[in-house]
């Protein structure tokens, strides 16, 4: 019989030592979702507890009254004194429990109310006193009721980074690196921190060269076009890619590891080998989301997971603060999911990585804390709760199935506003939009988030729709009083808990049928997550043209004439088209002795299953994107597409 | 009744926008309208060849990754080239597409460019409206529009139940050696498609002067069109050395369609060395190749079939020539390659089986098929 580690050498083996009740093999997801149900059954056991053991309901009410002892209280700038963290009002010493097990304190096991225990507040002014949110050792004062009274793993308090960086990282990328290098100075010049976030062009995300036949009027189209180490050493010009200021993000998940690699060599080329330990940033490297939902991946899924593993096991051991992959559901909504399937999807593709690196034997606490995540948020009700819960699922996951701390535990999240939600007809409702997104994102504490432009629906944002777009967080942060003052000011209202229930249950019941379908990968081979989303996307569609789905504007209020303003669009001159060709051509002449020996060391580590990342990062020193993707083609395979 | 209509949609080259697409394609599919989806990220020149092959009334392109003006054009022009400037080019990208371009775009031969907020159902009638009968063609096309039009006149003869055409007038190389035909069956899921698309792999790859024909089947929704796919999952098979033609059953029921017979026997003898016939997913009870159809029959099998007992019921094992059990890397795989082998005892004929993993690249139990095949 042949198993797939028979055929390809060091392939991803899936460990299948978890069993259910019946004795029938599980994947790692049905042990969350038993996790899940049994830290369910925990807090009701606190719960009970609370209310007949006499000692432990008075251990949960000392930690209650000592915590809310030290809330520190600050001054709104009408004068107004309010506390620091707002706590629901019990005494009782069950609903304690459930709310401290069950919800956890802001920045406490299983992060329902946020992943740090301050969020988006102001710095505290020095007069105030207290000590809630300004503990600085975790073994401190801050030492949590669950870890005193029960025999669960010790939940550590994470502390929160320093606040030093400005949370915007705006994406950028178009027609030949120079051009977009010039960009991410101009978008850059006057920030501490420079954070550059990179679009790729249509050849790029799809490993292609630019002197492929076809893809000529595609070179640095929406973004920008990458064919080679000197086209990524140009990219970053000027850029101090080792400095603690700096990060780059570079959007782009079929080719990741080839891109990753060129990345890399760029930077040891400019700043020398010592530099790789201080890399900063992300890739984003989906595998799983692009065959659900985006579609851009290039070999098939299998080998494609094997080349992710292979980067994110050499990068977790030698970048240590890169992040390898973000796990996006952003683009699963976009493509038309409900949002519980987002989350789903999103959460169990997830532990599906850490299942694969696992079994590799990559220990937990290297890859779990960089391991990122980005949702997208939409105007549906379950946007009320559905980051607060999947932050709630990942926790219980990853620290009950696979064994992770604290930093492990953490669902870091990335938000941006609908896409889809927005539309061309009466576009300046978009603004109305996007705001009330962004309200349910800094509700479910987002730990950044992107808000789009309202002209986004026929364009490309233009230069005042995107300023809106940013001020319409600085307005929700700073100007507003809803999230400066106090954590928790609209945590927790009965009908947040009703929608976290309802999609907490959801959410398991789609697990459980991925699990019924074999686990995540079995589950995308047989079309299953597509074929959910396109329904899904139906559904949508008929339901804005049977009005069951009220647009304003589209299917309502509608106003006749659209009012859609003039638009320039910038496109990338042939002349710069041909440029690009021609430099890759003298690229290829220059090292065509060198790139085959490269290639061929490459096919051979491929080959024997050996990671194959110390090898690509030798091979595009003399090889461009188009000559290793298509040789790693010839071994692999391409990618089926699934309709 | 008449035939109806069919066409063809895709997305262009390195784009994976699909959303869209899938959504308009279920929507033509409701109003009767028969959709051969090539799928995203394809270019120009597998779309040209697909349309050809298909015999469509027009192409739909989804396009939202710019670079829409050039590669439409493209389409337009290749079609021309090729002699098939008949076949109508029409498309959208949402906000993507500006009216300015629309224009352009119409200007270099584009029909329709739908914006952002047209109706689904407004798509559907466009289409039936504008394509429903078919223009005239140049009478010196190339061979495979001239093959093409020809199996359109069969499947629209069955239609209108007028009866087949006189055969001379039918085929083409009416002298030509007889291509030997290979049919493959199974139930839905077991990976019929993609085995094809490997077999094309190596005969492409193994036989530089081999010529394929693929028929395949997809079945016609009850009383609607037909979404014909499968062109988007055989990456490999598009290829000018590989003449492709999807067939939608149209309310016949046992996994091809009523003109099936007639069309392979045009293609059989148009110059092909083999021709390659692919039923929908079928039953248990399923016997789709009658009347010596085929020279060799293939049963492609899931390891997931149930009980052992099921096997009893499967008519297709008493008379496949090979038996492929498909996806053996899944776990129940070994003890369904034992209960298969020994339902096949029973037969006291000589039947192959093999084991595969067709999703795999390179698969040795493929090499395996591809040997009986071509012995």
């Amino acid at each position: 019989m042949r198993y797939l580690k028979d055929y390809i050498p060091g392939s991803l083996d899936f460990a299948r030592d978890d069993r259910d009740a019946e004795g029938k093999p599980m994947s790692k997801l049905g042990a969350v979702v038993e996790a899940v149900e049994k830290h369910g059954r925990f807090v009701l056991e606190q719960v009970k507890r609370a209310r007949s053991d006499e000692k432990f309901a008075q251990a949960v009410t000392e930690r209650w009254n000592k915590v809310k002892a030290e809330i520190p209280f600050a001054k709104a700038p009408t004068g107004l004194p309010l506390p620091r963290l707002a706590l629901p009002e019990i005494d009782e010493p069950g609903e304690i429990a459930r709310y401290l097990f069950g919800d956890g304190l802001p920045g406490e096991f299983p992060y329902l109310n946020g992943a740090y225990p301050e969020m988006y507040l102001e710095p505290l002014r020095q007069i105030e006193t207290g000590s809630y949110g300004n503990r600085k050792s975790p073994n401190g004062s801050g030492e949590t009721v669950a870890a005193r009274v029960s025999r669960a793993k010790t939940p550590e308090r994470p502390a929160r980074p320093p606040l030093q960086e400005e949370p915007t990282r705006l994406f950028s990328g178009l027609m030949l690196a120079e051009d977009t290098n010039k960009r991410f100075h101009f978008l850059s010049a006057h920030q501490r921190s420079k954070r550059l976030s990179t679009a790729f062009d249509g050849p790029t995300l799809y490993g292609i060269d630019s002197d492929a036949d076809g893809v000529f009027g595609k070179i640095g189209e929406g973004g920008v076009a990458v064919d080679t180490l000197e086209d990524m050493v140009r990219l970053y010009d000027g850029f101090e890619l080792g400095a603690s200021n700096f990060s780059a993000s570079m959007t782009i998940s079929g080719p990741a590891p080839i891109i990753m690699a060129m990345y890399i060599a760029a930077a040891k080329r400019r700043f020398g080998p010592k530099v790789v330990a201080n890399l900063r940033g992300t890739i984003q490297a989906d595998i799983f989301k692009e065959v659900q939902a985006q579609n851009e991946t290039i070999f098939p899924t299998e080998a494609s997971l094997r080349f992710l593993c292979d980067m994110i096991e050499w990068t977790t051991a030698n970048m240590p603060r890169w992040y390898p992959v973000s796990i996006s559901g952003y683009h699963i909504g976009e493509a038309g999911s409900t949002p519980v399937q987002q989350a789903a999807y999103t959460l169990s593709n997830g532990f599906a990585y850490a299942e694969m690196l696992s079994s590799r034997g990559v220990p937990v606490d290297q890859f779990a804390p960089r391991l990122s995540f980005f949702l997208d948020c939409g105007l549906d009700v379950e946007y009320i709760a559905l980051a607060r819960v999947s932050r709630k699922i990942w926790a219980i996951g990853m620290r009950d199935v696979f064994g992770a701390n604290a930093r492990g535990q953490m669902f870091k999240l990335h938000t941006q506003t609908s896409g889809r939600s927005l539309i061309a007809a009466e576009f300046k409702n978009n603004l109305t939009r996007t705001a009330a997104e962004l309200m349910l994102a800094y509700m479910n504490g987002t730990n950044s988030c992107h808000s789009n432009s309202a002209d986004e629906p026929f364009t490309t944002p233009s230069e005042e729709w995107i300023r809106l777009a940013a001020h319409g967080q600085a307005i929700l942060l700073e100007e507003s009083g809803i999230f400066k003052h106090t954590m928790n000011m609209l945590s927790g209202s009965p009908g947040m808990k009703a929608v976290e229930r309802a999609v907490e249950k959801a959410i398991l019941d789609e697990f459980r049928e991925i699990e019924s379908l074999g686990g995540v990968l079995a589950a995308v081979e047989n079309r299953y997550q597509r074929s959910q989303i396109q329904n899904a996307a139906h559904r949508y569609e008929q339901q804005i043209y049977d009005g069951t789905r009220p647009i304003v504007g589209l299917n309502r209020y509608r106003n006749g004439a659209d009012e859609m303003p003039e638009i320039e669009l910038v496109r990338t001159p042939r002349a710069k088209q041909k440029l690009q060709i021609e430099r890759l051509k003298k690229f290829k002449k220059k090292n065509a002795e060198k790139s085959k020996r490269a290639l061929d060391k490459l096919s051979a580590v491929v080959e024997r299953g050996e990671n194959c990342f110390p090898a690509l990062l030798e091979a595009v020193e003399v090889c461009s994107l188009g000559q290793i993707t298509d040789r790693l083609q010839e071994i692999v395979g391409r990618f089926r597409p699934m309709v | 009744m008449g035939s109806p209509i069919r066409i063809l949609t895709a997305v262009p080259i390195c784009d994976g926008h699909d959303s869209a697409i899938n959504t308009i394609n279920l929507e033509f599919i409701r109003h009767g309208i028969e959709v051969v989806y090539l799928g995203f990220h394809r270019y120009v020149g597998d779309i040209v060849r697909a349309a050809i092959q298909e015999d469509v009334a027009a192409i739909g392109i989804s396009s939202y990754n710019g670079g829409h003006i050039d590669f439409f054009a493209d389409v337009v022009s290749q079609l021309k080239k090729k002699g098939a400037n008949d076949i109508a080019v029409f498309g959208g990208g949402g906000g993507t597409i500006t009216h300015d371009d629309a224009k352009l775009m119409k200007h270099r031969g584009v029909d329709e460019i739908f914006f952002a907020g047209t109706s689904l159902t407004e798509m559907a009638e466009y289409v039936k409206k504008h394509y429903g009968k078919r223009k005239k063609r140049r009478a010196n096309s190339g061979p495979d529009l001239a093959l093409a039009r020809k199996l359109t006149e069969l499947e629209d003869a069955v239609a209108s139940k007028k009866g087949v055409p006189h055969s001379s007038s039918v085929i083409r190389h009416s002298r030509a050696q007889r291509a030997r035909v290979i049919g493959f069956t199974g139930p839905g899921g077991a990976g019929k498609t993609t085995l094809i698309d490997e077999l094309v792999l190596r005969f492409l790859q193994r036989q530089p002067e081999t010529r394929i024909a693929i028929l395949s089947h997809d079945p016609s929704v009850i009383g609607e069109g037909a979404l014909l796919g499968d062109r988007a999952t055989m990456i490999n098979s598009q290829d000018d050395r590989v003449f492709m033609r999807s067939m939608a059953t149209r309310g016949q029921a046992g996994g091809l369609s009523p003109a099936t017979e007639n069309c392979l026997a045009l293609l059989a003898r148009s110059g092909f060395d083999y021709v390659i016939i692919e039923t929908v997913g079928t039953g248990q009870e399923a016997l789709p190749f009658r009347n010596k159809l085929v020279d060799q029959t293939v049963l492609v099998m899931n390891p997931d079939y149930g009980a052992r007992l099921q096997l009893q019921k499967i008519v297709m094992l008493d008379v496949a020539d090979i038996v492929v059990v498909n996806k053996t890397d899944l776990e129940r795989a070994k003890a369904a390659l034992s209960e298969i082998e020994q339902r096949l005892t029973q037969n006291k004929r000589k039947q192959e089986i093999v084991a595969t993993v067709a999703k795999r690249h390179r698969d040795p139990g493929v090499d395996e098929l591809f040997e009986l095949i071509t012995k």
